[in-house]
């Protein structure tokens, strides 16, 4: 049948939090090699949508601190509007995605945006990110810094989106 | 043919019943932000009797529903199988609030349409005014910046305009992680011509904070912070001070020295509580609902207006594996309870916030650090402190990776002031420790302390075996292993039954360790706050020290004690100097 609905295209920005160290350092101090440590925000409708220590923020597209991307993934497009995915990310703000879920290695801006692009798309986001918790954790190094990682979020900032109580 | 295969009583069955119709069954997960549940649906359905099947299992309307595959919606008309929805397939769904805004197609009615989604924050309707406030620039900037500001403490009412955080904590948790992920951002920031244009605005922060509804209420309660909001002057030095986190320390210093000065006067202490509960607490309550803290206790000069005595200051330490070590702590623990604490740049300073986070203090070195003594004792001082200190997540992960470092956690504890002058409670208590973190790890422990009329029950607990202990010494060996039974919090680390024989040998010593830690944690939540105890009560447990050190003049050790405002050391230096031995 005919396309007669609005289609937004879906965009996937991942950021190297470590700005490259990582790719320099990894294989000194882990033992193995990471290219990065992937920050994602999944941008749509205009806006940049990620989530961090303070829940699910939006900002305009490269408006966080960390700037531009260092790449960007086309996901596809989307037939969901903003009004009704405003919705489905408030419901999410309130349950799984509130702030206080935030955990870095496994309920982190990543597994957000996997969550997100699967609703918007259908399609998952690069693996190479949401392995990146996974990889650091079997290293010894990763395991002694866990208690520390978990305590700490990312959080660059932007509008928050609560959830409606 | 899907009319026959989809006819009525087959959908309108439960889902388990077996379909004797053309289509066969699939297994469709359907997903909500919530949760999801897996239907049961024939092949060829359409999908409006999906949603039938839909909305009897969640409950919601059918016209409420808008299921999403594939990055499709599905409409009513279309059929499962047009879209591909096999078996073992997942379809988003998202039920539909009755009230919703207009579609808005662009992003300037979404905009609005995306603050009325978020509407039950009072900060949305203010996101506009912030972001319609700042120059045109990159949005983020200006929003991020009353999030900074919090950090600062002053003008943190903003963060209430920028950012939708839904309490207090996250606000704290955000600035800090956001700050300690990199410490570069922060001076990125502040460079930004953008935030310094602004903050050189007076008059942009000036309606920015009187926007806030809280500052409002507060306003009104206390027209000493209007004058403030309306002497430039002072909003300009505290701009300058926003911006200068170096002169922010500073004058932080200099408040908090001033602070202890008057303390030291006579009738100064009962001013500055005076001056705490009167001022700061409202003002305290009132900006702690929206989250902010206290935006003007930390202006300098005005030590009258929103002023609060140091002691609910508070150093909260988080592990900083990235971060300098030990950057810029610097310390002048000068009058004991009063003594302050500076903070790092990136650290809430002192009076202003309670919780003040110093990732900058971080590292093993940091535990030894003044600022982690004075937080101990002000915690001792104000349990709602404790509480919320304790409610952290990240307080818990610190706890968790304290439990796993026992050397960590031996150096914290050795410093708490309780323990500062007797080597021998170290001692057991270094002993206990293991058991002391198992037990802080039990969620219920932590419940416990955070509880001050829980605290305070302990502390009664406490003091009748006490008592029990004057009257009938030989019943005590077994009580002291009883007791730990009973309150299951931090209360009760050196007292594990499991250690009880160990208990008998330094039974008095570990009644007093015990003790003295009810009372640290519950000193406050017994009968008010601390700041309405008497000297003696307040001093309790130092005066024990003193007395168990040998000092046995009470009344010496009380006068020095109230002099020195409960510093131990101090104390007994005193002490010493007007008594010859």
């Amino acid at each position: 049948m005919a396309q007669n609905n609005p289609s937004f295209s879906v965009k996937l920005y991942i950021y190297d939090l470590s700005r490259g160290m990582a790719r320099q350092l990894s294989p000194v101090m882990l033992g193995r090699q990471l290219d990065g440590i992937w920050h994602t925000g999944v941008v749509v409708h205009g806006k940049e949508f990620f989530f961090g220590g303070a829940g699910i923020n939006y900002c305009s597209p490269s408006g966080t601190i960390l700037g531009d991307p260092d790449s960007v993934v086309d996901l596809g497009s989307t037939e969901v509007n903003e009004d009704l995915f405003m919705e489905y990310l408030a419901s999410l703000a309130e349950s799984t995605y509130s702030g206080d879920k935030y955990n870095m290695f496994e309920h982190n801006c990543n597994t957000f945006s996997n969550d997100v692009a699967q609703f918007l798309t259908g399609r998952k986001i690069p693996s190479y990110i949401t392995d990146l918790p996974s990889e650091i954790l079997s290293t010894p190094f990763g395991q002694a810094l866990r208690p520390f990682l978990e305590s700490m979020a990312v959080n660059p900032g932007g509008n928050n989106i609560p959830g409606q109580r | 043919m899907a009319e026959q295969g989809a006819a009525d009583p087959v959908n309108n069955n439960n889902n388990n019943k077996p379909e004797a119709s053309e289509g066969t069954i699939i297994k469709v997960t359907v997903k909500t932000p919530k949760d999801k549940e897996e239907i049961a649906i024939a092949e060829d359905a359409s999908v409006t009797q999906f949603k039938e099947e839909i909305s009897k299992r969640f409950k919601a309307k059918q016209d409420q529903l808008v299921l999403i595959f594939a990055g499709k919606i599905l409409k009513d008309g279309d059929s499962l199988s047009q879209h591909g929805i096999k078996d073992g397939l997942t379809v988003h769904l998202v039920i539909k609030t009755a009230n919703k805004a207009a579609d808005g197609g662009s992003t300037s009615a979404s905009s609005s349409a995306s603050t009325q989604v978020g509407s039950s924050s009072t900060s949305s309707p203010a996101t506009n005014p912030a972001s319609t406030a700042g120059p045109a620039g990159p949005g983020s900037a200006p929003t991020q910046t009353p999030n900074l500001m919090s950090g600062f403490g002053d003008l943190s009412s903003l963060a209430g305009l920028g950012m939708g955080s839904a309490n207090f904590m996250e606000l704290q948790q955000q600035m800090q992680r956001q700050l300690m992920s990199n410490p570069e951002m922060l001076s990125q920031i502040m460079e930004n011509p953008l935030v310094q244009n602004m903050m050189s605005n007076p008059d942009l922060m000036r309606q920015m904070i009187m926007a806030n509804p809280q500052m409002q209420q507060l306003m009104e309660r206390n027209p000493e912070i209007s004058h403030m909001l309306n002497n430039p002057e002072l909003m300009r030095q505290t701009m300058e001070l926003a911006r200068n986190p170096a002169m922010m320390q500073e004058m932080m210093r200099n408040q908090d020295r001033a602070l202890s000065n008057l303390e030291s006067i006579p009738g100064g202490y009962n001013a500055l509580r005076r001056m705490y509960t009167d001022i700061q607490e409202p003002m305290f309550s009132a900006a702690r609902e929206q989250f902010g803290s206290n935006p003007f206790s930390a202006l300098g000069g005005t030590s009258e207006s929103g002023a609060q005595p140091s002691r609910t200051e508070n150093r909260e330490p988080l592990p900083n594996p990235w971060g300098p070590p030990n950057s810029t702590n610097p310390s002048e623990s000068g009058g004991g309870t009063t003594g302050s604490t500076t903070t790092s740049a990136t650290a809430n300073p002192s009076v202003s916030n309670p919780l003040g986070i110093n990732p900058g203090s971080l590292g093993n070195g940091m535990f030894n650090s003044p600022g982690m003594q004075s937080l101990l004792q002000q915690i001792s001082e104000n349990p709602q402190l404790m509480q919320n200190m304790l409610s952290a997540p990240y307080m818990r992960s610190m706890m968790q990776s304290l439990a796993q470092n026992p050397e960590l956690a031996s150096q914290v504890m050795m410093n708490n002031p309780l323990f500062a002058g007797n080597p021998q409670l170290q001692e057991q208590f270094r002993a206990q420790l293991p058991i002391f973190l198992q037990q802080m790890q039990n969620p219920e422990a932590l419940s416990v302390m955070t509880n001050p009329r829980a605290m305070q029950a302990l502390m009664q607990i406490q003091q009748g075996l006490q008592m029990l202990q004057t009257e009938a010494p030989g019943l005590m060996p077994s009580l002291t292993g009883g007791i730990p039974g009973v309150p299951t919090g931090g209360a009760a680390p050196a007292e594990n039954p499991a250690s009880s024989p160990s208990a008998a040998a330094t039974n008095p010593a570990q009644q007093q360790l015990m003790q003295q830690m009810l009372q640290m944690f519950a000193g406050g939540g017994g009968g008010g706050s601390a700041t309405t105890q008497t000297p003696e009560v307040r001093f309790q447990t130092q005066l024990d020290q003193l007395n168990a050190m040998g000092f046995i003049n009470r009344e010496a050790n009380l006068q020095a004690l109230i002099a020195t405002g409960g510093d131990i050391n101090a104390a007994i230096e005193r002490l010493l100097g007007s008594q010859p031995s």
